[in-house]
């Protein structure tokens, strides 16, 4: 009998860790997702706005670390681990069976990997975890100034705002194709009916977030505060913000760039 | 549309094997499905470049797509070869018909495959009333007129292997037992008497290769010959699941 051992199999546990699998895709990962990008489009009115928003979340200092390790990046590593794990274990077959539903659980998986790439680079790119190795390009105590800077750049030749876009819209649609999905495998959409009608609200949900990344991405883009070509290097960027940006505000002399990694802690401690 | 039409077949002489194409051209006739084209084939083996070849070797028994033995690839995807048409999938794709034995299974010889993995997965889920047959336990509790309703397709599922082929999921190296299982222990843990056994079913449906492996493609329903609503049973499992795993944990 084929049931003793196979490479799928994860001991006694198989079922629990799907299920904590599908539960951990949304909460919290899926909310934090929501949060993240509802927060993000207030850049849209304005970068005040924005700045209340990212300094509500800093207030959480010192704790903030802390949450963002057990709230987010360890159910997040978790769901990808796992999901890479669930990506490999199938044989997708939607060249001969060309179903709706075929295509999205095909579609779900590639969105999976798109959006874990883009997850680790945008860590990178935004995060001040990505400071050591030439990242951290976001500085919270200027919030909208310094997101939009790097919203500015490209990479490999490709504006970033659009690869944003791409891994905004992978994350948004593996959410809600996962929460119609996760409503079949816990038992709650059991008919057809049902099923379709959940289909129906998970994409509304869907598109609705999607909306509000994108309009985050373009918010930032189009953001008027870093009128700057980007071509400079990275401590000129930095320079030219303080000029054009809000940087003022706060009236930060030593504004963080990116060749002056050791005061950036210093700068969130106050 | 022309009287005659190409087959290609794909075929392999033993388990080990390798596989080739060969290409026949029958003539059409009225009606003919791809049983009887198979059985034209058969007639006189010989292929398109007018070599003697040899009979294909196909699984069929009841011809009326009740008893699931003809399941094969037809021009790609799974379907019984009884109530295939040569005419309707020739509008479709006019210049040939291709068929292939079902991939998820061991090939047997040319269009033949072994389900038995198909027979071991609903033995591993009980896929029976028990019943003990030294005594007189009277007659059994009755079933309500809604719940013969809802039970019945579930019946009449043949394992012909359409879902199972179809699903991305389940293959030679994975543990799935597949929709057509999964839908026959739901089918006895509904059943007054089979739900003795309930638990016992859905301790298999939350190990390994149960219910937790479903990827919810559902091509599993749309390829069902019977139209079995399989992915109705799968969420009836997954809801059972649910709520057996956490009685479980709690109870321990």
């Amino acid at each position: 009998m084929a049931s003793e051992s196979s490479p799928s199999s994860q001991g006694g546990h198989h079922f629990l860790l799907r299920r904590l699998h599908s539960l951990a895709g949304i909460l919290p990962v899926g909310v934090f997702l929501v949060v993240h990008l509802t927060v993000n489009s207030t850049i849209n009115f304005g970068g005040e706005a924005f700045q209340t928003q990212v300094d509500r979340i800093h207030d959480l200092e010192p704790f903030l670390l802390p949450v963002e390790i057990v709230g987010i990046f360890l159910p997040l590593l978790f769901h990808a681990v796992l999901g890479f794990q669930i990506w490999f274990s199938g044989r997708p077959n939607v060249g001969a069976y060309k179903y709706g539903g075929n295509l999205r659980y095909t579609f779900q998986r590639v969105t999976g990997g798109v959006a874990f790439v883009f997850i680790l680079y945008h860590l990178w790119h935004m995060h001040w975890l990505g400071e050591s190795l030439g990242g951290a390009r976001f500085d919270p105590h200027d919030a909208a100034a310094t997101a939009a800077l790097a919203m500015k750049e490209s990479l490999f030749g490709v504006p970033l705002n659009l690869l944003y876009a791409v891994g905004v819209l992978a994350c948004v649609y593996h959410l809600a194709n996962g929460l119609w999905t996760s409503l079949i495998t816990w038992g709650i959409t059991v008919g057809p009916s049902s099923q379709r009608t959940s289909g129906y609200v998970c994409a509304v949900f869907g598109v609705v977030l999607g909306i509000v990344g994108l309009s985050s991405v373009r918010g930032f883009k189009t953001y008027e505060g870093a009128e700057v070509t980007v071509q400079h290097t990275d401590a000129e960027q930095h320079g030219d913000t303080e000029q054009h940006g809000d940087a003022g505000q706060h009236g930060d002399a030593g504004h963080v760039s990116a060749s002056q990694t050791s005061s950036q802690d210093l700068q969130r401690e106050d | 549309m022309s009287k005659k039409f190409k087959v290609a077949i794909k075929r392999q002489d033993d388990p080990n094997g390798a596989s080739r194409w060969e290409r026949f051209e029958i003539e059409n006739e009225k009606g003919m499905n791809i049983t009887t084209a198979l059985q034209r084939i058969a007639a006189s083996p010989v292929t398109i470049d007018g070599k003697q070849s040899t009979p294909v070797a196909y699984d069929a028994c009841c011809l009326e797509e009740v008893c699931g033995a003809c399941s094969m690839l037809v021009n790609g995807s799974v379907r019984q070869a009884c109530t295939a048409l040569a005419n309707t999938l020739l509008e479709n794709k006019p210049d040939e018909i291709t068929l292939e034995p079902m991939s998820k299974f061991p090939v047997v010889r040319d269009l033949v495959v072994d389900r038995s993995k198909m027979f071991n997965s609903l033995s591993r889920v009980h896929a029976w009333v028990p019943v003990d047959g030294y005594s007189d336990r009277g007659a059994g509790p009755r079933i309500s007129q809604h719940q013969q309703e809802d039970s019945y397709p579930l019946t009449t599922c043949m394992t012909c292997g359409c879902c199972v082929e179809s699903c991305p999921q389940f293959h030679p190296e994975s543990d799935f037992i597949g929709p057509a299982a999964i839908s026959q222990a739901v089918l006895f843990n509904e059943h007054p008497i089979g739900s003795f056994e309930a638990d016992k079913r859905l301790e298999i449906l939350t190990g390994n290769g149960g219910i937790a492996d479903c990827g919810n493609a559902q091509n599993c329903v749309k390829v069902c010959p019977k139209n079995i609503p399989l992915t109705r049973s799968i969420a009836k499992a997954g809801r059972s699941a649910t709520v057996f795993a956490i009685k479980q944990f709690f109870e321990k």
